[in-house]
């Protein structure tokens, strides 16, 4: 058995890879989480009900028309979250990669 | 005697013929129709000219393209490309171009397209068998419903539920709903410094039609003294002790064999083994009688118009007419019309040897044809002046579930006879372009010169890549097949480079950066576009963090810089923790490499 350890340039290889990011899971993930996210927080004040529900969070609607703290708003801002966690998540890895690539062309 | 016998004069016999005469080794080609360019021909109609599907010369193949100019010199003009999709009424620039299909769908269609889309990605199907499952996993069902279904279906005759996965692989592999609408918004920045041209938007053609370069072809062998002999059709080859002896071919002068030490065709790989004598056993013959074409005829219209449409040609998604598909050959070339008041047409129907349409009347035909033009606004029929037919059967290999294993099965007892090799689209049931035909035909002319086997023909056109698509980065050939190896040291080597890649804190910062200012310079944009008293009261208490920022248009701008600062702040320190935990991950691992001796690039004792 060969008992070769590691060269020193398998070593200096190694630590200079660099994350690529995959847009496309980003996008999914990141728009997963955004629809949850509000989806959630919308359900959670409307469980814990009281006199005026959601008095700051129905202030998304500036951003999503139609949106609302209720069951049916919890679930446009369901797509709503997840078309911009999209956007965000694909943004955040194009401009990742990128900047990444033009500082590592390798 | 010659030294080759080479059956067909399309562009794979042709192209064969030519190389082996650079060889400096003599050939013979036989025809049985009485026009050279196979598919890639031009007929002549009363001096009108009608290409058989219209052929743009543009190649990745460097050494098709040096042949395609040492064959027909400088004789090809370059002409603009311009090619649509008809659908419900509506033309759509093809290639597809997101913001065109979803401006010309309406809102209400690409909101199904989305959202089809984004079910496509989270519950594709498992298995892609079908045309219809390797399609929809990549652009959703809707878009598939719409741009793809309709047309392939009258293409190929049958439904894509039944048709192999491997067809849309080969054809349309790298177009991408996400790479597409990527390049619609960000043009070729997005593309990382690669040329793609997918979307080219001129090309090369003859300046008389692609039959011209074929016709070029056959006079420049004749010059080197080479013949073709049409309307000669090769009714058997005579094999014995594994070698193929002769070739049978009858013509005009009647019936004779043609002995020769080496044979290269382009038939029709059924045809082929029902010309073989002594005939392959039952089985063999069974997979060749397996294997299905597709046949084309097209209704050449000529117009008294001097414009008509504007397109080379337009794809015909309408389910409501026959017609699959319009060439305005005009547009091709002015040349292939001889009156530039008027028009040629070719309207092209995919159908099956035998079928209603191709046993239709000439007549008949015509007049579909100018009904269906009518119809869909191209052309009034009652400016059609005239008109002719061309028939041209088995144009296409079909790809179904059973050709794989048919074509394997005759690969296997052709072996047999090594010095006969196949070539070409119908030569080897493959749905080659003109260029890969050539290829496989160079190949085989080179290996008769070496006298080996040194190129495989079989290799040619199996990438799985979009035939439209050339990268300026491509370094492999044209067909070259990619063929997964053995993970080999350098590959466990990136693997390992993988595990521990670092984020890059910078690009991680400017990624981050650009999210957050971009994210508040939209959110102050939005609410300043909506107005109203009181604007932006909640958003303005980012003030506290962000000095200088306020729900007008100069505060969005300095905000947006602040928040661009700090998000770069977050993630590049981000960047730097995630690295810290990776670099100590490992130095763990990499100690106990070493501490246990343990060689991990030669994976085994």
């Amino acid at each position: 058995m060969a008992t070769q350890a590691l060269a020193t340039d398998e070593r200096g290889l190694i630590q200079a890879a660099i994350v690529r990011m995959r847009a496309r899971i980003m996008a999914v993930v990141f728009g997963l989480l955004g629809g949850v996210s509000v989806f959630a927080a919308t359900a959670w004040l409307l469980l814990r009900g009281g006199q005026q529900v959601g008095k700051h969070l129905k202030l998304l609607n500036n951003y999503f028309p139609g949106y609302d703290v209720t069951w049916t708003g919890a679930f446009l801002g369901f797509f709503y979250g997840a078309l911009v966690g999209a956007a965000l998540g694909f943004t955040l890895a194009w401009v990742y990669n990128r900047v990444a690539e033009s500082r590592d062309p390798a | 005697m010659t030294e080759c016998v080479v059956i067909g004069a399309g562009p794979a016999g042709l192209t064969a013929a030519y190389e082996l005469a650079k060889l400096g080794r003599h050939s013979t080609v036989f025809e049985a129709d009485d026009v050279v360019g196979g598919i890639s021909r031009t007929v002549n109609y009363k001096g009108y000219r009608f290409d058989i599907g219209g052929h743009r010369f543009f190649t990745k193949v460097e050494m098709v393209d040096e042949l395609w100019h040492e064959i027909l010199l400088d004789d090809f003009l370059v002409r603009p490309r311009l090619s649509r999709i008809y659908y419900d009424g509506k033309f759509f620039d093809y290639p597809l171009k997101p913001m065109n299909a979803l401006l010309g769908l309406g809102p209400i269609e690409a909101v199904r397209i989305g959202t089809s889309y984004v079910l496509s990605q989270l519950f594709p199907h498992k298995e892609e068998r079908t045309f219809d499952q390797w399609v929809s996993n990549r652009f959703g069902k809707r878009l598939f419903e719409i741009f793809f279904k309709t047309y392939t279906e009258k293409v190929w005759g049958m439904p894509c539920e039944e048709m192999s996965a491997d067809f849309a692989a080969q054809r349309i592999k790298n177009l991408d709903l996400v790479k597409a609408v990527t390049t619609a918004l960000l043009g070729n920045w997005a593309r990382r410094g690669e040329v793609i041209t997918t979307l080219i938007e001129q090309f090369h053609y003859p300046r008389y039609g692609p039959g011209q370069m074929w016709e070029s072809c056959v006079k420049r062998l004749a010059d080197k003294g080479v013949e073709t002999i049409m309307e000669t059709r090769v009714e058997a080859l005579l094999h014995e002790n594994g070698r193929v002896r002769a070739a049978r071919v009858s013509g005009p002068g009647g019936t004779r064999e043609v002995e020769a030490d080496h044979f290269l065709s382009s038939m029709p790989v059924r045809s082929l083994l029902h010309c073989m004598e002594p005939a392959p056993p039952p089985e063999i013959l069974a997979a060749a009688d397996q294997l299905r074409y597709r046949d084309f005829l097209t209704v050449g219209l000529i117009v008294d118009q001097a414009e008509t449409f504007p397109d080379n040609w337009i794809y015909i998604h309408s389910p409501d007419v026959k017609l699959g598909r319009i060439q305005n050959f005009k547009n091709w070339s002015p040349e292939m019309v001889p009156d530039p008041s008027k028009t040629a047409l070719g309207l092209e129907y995919f159908v099956n040897e035998g079928d209603e349409l191709w046993s239709a009347s000439d007549e008949d035909l015509i007049e579909l044809g100018k009904r269906e033009c009518d119809l869909l606004g191209l052309a009034p029929s009652d400016k059609v002046i005239d008109g002719t037919v061309i028939r041209i059967p088995k144009a296409y290999p079909v790809y179904d579930d059973t050709y794989q294993e048919a074509l394997a099965e005759i690969r296997g007892w052709l072996e047999g006879l090594p010095n006969l090799q196949l070539m070409g689209r119908n030569g080897q049931h493959r749905y080659n372009n003109q260029d890969h035909s050539m290829v496989t035909a160079v190949y085989a002319a080179r290996n008769i010169a070496a006298g080996a086997t040194e190129y495989d023909v079989w290799d040619v056109n199996v990438e799985d890549e979009y035939h439209e698509e050339q990268r300026e980065d491509a370094t492999a050939a044209s067909g070259d097949r990619l063929v997964p190896g053995h993970v080999a040291e350098e590959d466990l080597l990136e693997l390992v480079r993988g595990a521990f890649a670092r984020y890059d804190a910078v690009a991680l910062g400017s990624a981050l950066g650009v999210v957050t200012a971009l994210g508040l310079f939209l959110a102050t944009a939005a609410l300043l576009a909506q107005g109203g008293p009181n604007v932006g009261a909640n958003l303005m208490l980012l003030a506290n963090y962000l000095p200088g920022f306020a729900v007008d248009w100069t505060g969005a701008v300095i905000g947006s810089a602040e928040a661009g600062v700090v998000g770069f702040g977050f993630g590049w320190l981000l960047a730097k923790l995630i690295n810290g935990v990776i670099i100590l991950e490992e130095r763990n691992l990499l100690g106990q490499i070493e501490g246990r001796a343990l060689d991990l690039f030669e994976g085994e004792d």
